[in-house]
């Protein structure tokens, strides 16, 4: 007790927190913005040699293509009805679990979150091998039965809807669950008590109620199936079906020359699409906290008994999950140990062997694909968590008007379609000495999903009351001691799942990568598209296989470490 | 350990405004006591707390705690909270959810670099102390809110300091709850022979826990002193008003007379506990507990003395263990708790006393 300090101390010091803030803004604020300044310059451009030299004729050229309104026609098709297939099929797996009694309520935090296990190219390459018309496993299979031609096309615009829905299912199923659980039975309990049934009350109240937070997934999915670029590419190009991204690409990576200029052009609608819906969204959850009313006294809601219809909806359940999660998995690894497709049978196992992973393993290019997923996975988001620990920890405990803006512009990211980034950010590195170098994925993935690393690591900061560091001060712990008994032990939940969002993220990463990667600089996604547009099944199934093991291996990893550390810091 | 605080101030800037958190502010907490800060919100109590443990900085003046000075600003000296030695209890408990319940107990042991056998047994022995022997490998996390607030008691008290400091630690349980753990904590402290420094600004708290009480309001102490003192014989408005529920008459001092002060008031002429400091035709209210207005059962009833007053019964309302009425002498309506034997029907002309000794002049 003896020790006295210095005022300086405990002073609060705008000086260096407001040092960090600006900071972080400026390199959060270059991550986002640039990509996007260098699209609306690039759109206005000759060429990527003759940039800065203002023209309208990328956007006459980008504009009068008598094909465009056809592409814009199918991506209004293609993201409103995934929007819709993906809200349905939510809404009803968040209201079984959220307020029936069906059982096996663990499947559906499963479904909420299979987007990390499996990339969303290997699901659209599994349907593909089902159901694509001259080889899938499901029509060869109805082709023995007797029947002639292909009975189910994947090619087409309901394969792209429906595969795309199952792809966007759990971003509705995260936004509707909680929405649902928080909802207030008393509102419904009134309604019956007037002497509604249960299904007029289901549609007179409980969905009325939830209305904002219906439309904000149903926003946020076509906000996301606009960016998506896998469905469009492998399930839509075979059978000439274009939207946006996909043309995009086929401006950028197809024909003669690549044409970036009109990319850009083409992009710059995407891109304001997205940013007008994320406005909406916004708007509607803000409204929605307003609406949907949480109730604090830790009401469970009532739950209805679903009687003779439990099992029935669970097998319904059931299959959602076996389609999702087991079924591309088995597909992969059975096209994976084949010359080329059959429908199983003892003939097929008689051709079984590991002839394609040794391929995919001897081949340089699928081995340096390989190498590079990995390096950016572990490396970018190891710098990707470290970025977001400040940023979160500014947004969180600063909280100053700077401290907002950075916020903004943290999250800005996520309105942005991947392929319109890649192509601002071309733009980009073609200026500098990054272009053609893995600095320059690593650049774009960071910048790309950053807002996955910061959510966890706010949750994290916001769970940091400020009387837990406190009491950790007056019970006679110094602030190193406060950090490492307290701070960094509750934060390590928060880094280790960031840390696994960006490093799954980067290691299957296709939609950036299509546009920035070049000879040398191959990643494991563009190296399976690839595969796909030659049709080597089999090679593709073995690399789409080492995909996922190296991502649940990272999971796996961080999670260990992450374990480890918690338990030595309790001390 | 007594705590001597000297012209404490400290501002806090708001929406562009400076709000005086404590303004000048001179207290002196005697040792082993049960201290109690009371006052609305933003009173500054609870920044007067933070203070004295050293969790804020105060803008000017001094605090001394057990004869060393923790913070001066004119000496330029600051003593950190972790260097203070003191305990607290957090209104959110602030218990760490990683660390089990002898885990977040034994850490101000630890933090002290205490032998780890002695910390072993200062722990169960604190914990023995708040009955929670059996939970110390329990997550801390999964506890009721009436056993995290033992935790959080046990781990301020585990280092057996000489000063405990708490931060409306009963604002989060049940009322039921909070009644028991009011009662078990006074035995408690009692026990100890500690310091304890308690803000709330719930009033039954206060006056059932503490040996002396400051109320404050605006960054300054009104009044300091035991609990009767504060409720029954307060000398200013805000804090017989804020004690409790109080029937306030304006008037006018009159004359002092022998025994009494007398108010001419709205009501008439009340005679009042003695107050020789106020001067003749100062403004001043009159105080009156609804409890010690004795509402005669019939008009007849008051014995002679002073004090007599009559008035109309506009309202009974049975409340339980007694009557309210309200009743309206001129446009004067005086809350009063009536016997629930008392024969009385709403509407009714009833005649009430008071003893002069229940009657406060207060002056604004």
């Amino acid at each position: 007790m003896s020790r006295a300090f210095t005022l300086s101390r405990i002073r609060p010091r705008p000086g260096p927190q407001g040092g960090l803030t600006w900071a972080l803004i400026i390199l959060v604020g270059f991550l986002t913005v640039c990509p996007v300044v260098m699209l609306v310059l690039g759109s206005f451009s000759t060429g990527l040699e003759a940039f800065g030299s203002l023209t309208l004729a990328k956007y006459i050229e980008a504009y009068t293509d008598p094909a465009l309104a056809a592409i814009i026609l199918n991506t209004v098709v293609f993201t409103v009805g995934s929007a819709a297939v993906a809200t349905v099929l939510a809404l009803f797996l968040a209201f079984l679990n959220t307020r029936t009694n069906i059982p096996f309520k663990s499947l559906f935090g499963i479904i909420s979150i299979i987007p990390m296990m499996i990339p969303h190219i290997l699901f659209c390459v599994s349907w593909a091998l089902l159901l694509n018309p001259s080889n899938g496993l499901f029509n060869l299979l109805l082709r023995e039965l007797g029947l002639s031609g292909a009975a189910v096309n994947i090619y087409s615009m309901p394969g792209m809807i429906l595969v795309e829905g199952l792809l966007d299912l759990p971003i509705a199923y995260l936004i509707l669950a909680p929405a649902m659980s928080a909802f207030d039975v008393s509102l419904e309990e009134s309604s019956k008590v007037c002497g509604a049934s249960n299904l007029r009350t289901l549609a007179r109240v409980t969905l009325p109620v939830l209305r904002p937070a219906i439309l904000a997934a149903f926003i946020l999915v076509i906000v996301r199936s606009l960016a998506s670029f896998a469905v469009p590419a492998v399930l839509g190009m075979p059978g000439r079906i274009y939207v946006l991204a996909s043309h995009i690409y086929r401006i950028i990576a197809t024909g003669f020359a690549a044409d970036y200029g009109q990319a850009a052009a083409v992009g710059m609608s995407a891109l304001s699409a997205s940013i007008v819906l994320i406005v909406i969204y916004r708007r509607l959850t803000a409204a929605g906290e307003k609406f949907v009313t949480v109730t604090s006294r830790g009401y469970r809601p009532a739950v209805i008994d679903l009687k003779g219809a439990r099992l029935p909806l669970c097998g319904c359940v059931g299959l959602i999950s076996f389609v999702l999660i087991v079924l591309p998995v088995a597909v992969l690894f059975y096209v994976s140990l084949l010359p080329y497709s059959m429908v199983p049978s003892a003939k097929a196992l008689g051709f079984m062997s590991w002839k394609n992973w040794l391929s995919v393993i001897r081949d340089p290019v699928s081995f340096l694909a390989l190498k590079n997923s990995v390096v950016l996975g572990i490396g970018g988001a190891s710098l990707g968590v470290v970025l977001s620990i400040f940023v979160a920890y500014i947004i969180v405990k600063v909280r100053t008007r700077a401290a907002g803006v950075l916020e903004s512009l943290s999250f800005l990211s996520f309105s942005f379609p991947g392929i319109v980034i890649g192509v601002g950010f071309m733009w980009f590195f073609v200026l500098t000495p990054l272009y053609a170098t893995i600095w320059a994925l690593l650049i774009g993935y960071i910048a790309t999903y950053l807002p996955y690393g910061i959510r966890p690591l706010t949750s994290a900061f916001v769970q940091i009351h400020s009387h837990l560091e406190e009491s950790s001060r007056v019970c006679g712990a110094g602030t190193l001691l406060t950090l490492r008994r307290v701070v960094i032990p509750l934060l390590v939940p928060g880094i280790v799942s960031g840390w696994i969002l960006m490093a799954t993220m980067f290691v299957r990463e296709l939609t950036l990568s299509v546009v920035l990667s070049r000879p040398g600089t191959e990643v494991i996604a563009v190296q399976i598209l690839r595969y796909a547009e030659d049709g080597l099944w089999g090679r593709l199934s073995a690399l789409g296989i080492i995909m996922i093991i190296i991502s649940t291996a990272l999971v796996a990893v961080a999670s260990f470490i992450g374990r480890k550390f918690a338990l030595t810091e309790r001390g | 350990m007594e705590i001597r605080i000297t012209r404490l101030s400290k501002d806090f800037a708001s929406e562009g405004k400076r709000i005086h958190a404590l303004a000048k502010v001179d207290l002196t907490i005697p040792a082993n006591q049960i201290f109690t800060l009371l006052g609305p919100s933003g009173c500054g109590k609870t920044t007067l707390l933070r203070c004295i443990v050293g969790l804020e900085a105060p803008d000017e003046g001094e605090i001394t705690i057990g004869g060393e000075v923790v913070w001066s600003g004119a000496r330029g000296v600051f003593v950190p909270p972790e260097k203070r030695g003191l305990g607290m209890v957090f209104q959110t408990y602030a218990i760490w959810p990683h660390m089990t319940v002898f885990e977040n107990v034994a850490y101000p042991l630890q933090a002290r670099k205490r032998p780890r056998e002695e910390i072993r047994r200062m722990v169960m022995r604190t914990l023995e102390r708040v009955q929670l022997v059996g939970f110390e490998n329990r997550p801390a996390t999964k506890l009721s809110g009436g056993q995290q607030q033992r935790v959080a008691l046990a781990r301020a008290l585990a280092a057996e300091p000489k000063v405990i400091l708490f931060d409306e630690p009963l604002s989060n349980l049940d009322a039921k709850l909070r009644e028991e753990t009011r009662k078990e904590l006074r035995r408690f402290l009692t026990e100890l022979k500690i310091t304890a420094v308690y803000v709330t600004h719930d009033r039954v708290e206060a006056l059932s826990l503490s040996d002396a009480i400051a109320v404050m309001k605006d960054g300054r102490i009104v009044e300091i002193g035991d609990p009767h003192k504060i409720y029954f014989d307060s000398d200013h408005r805000f804090v017989a008003d804020f004690i409790g529920r109080a029937n306030l008459i304006d008037g006018r001092v009159a004359a002092q007379e022998g025994a009494h002060t007398r108010v001419d008031s709205v009501i008439g002429p009340i005679a009042c506990q003695l107050r020789p400091q106020l001067v003749a035709g100062s403004p001043v209210a009159v105080c009156i507990r609804p409890e010690f207005i004795r509402v005669a059962a019939r008009a007849q009833d008051t014995e002679g003395g002073a004090n007599r007053f009559r008035g109309r019964l506009e309202s009974l309302v049975f409340v339980g263990e007694a009557y309210e009425g309200e009743i309206r002498v001129g446009d004067q309506r005086l809350i009063a708790r009536i016997h629930p034997a008392a024969a009385l029907v709403e509407g009714v002309e009833v005649e009430f006393a008071v003893e002069p000794e229940h009657c406060l002049a207060l002056s604004h």
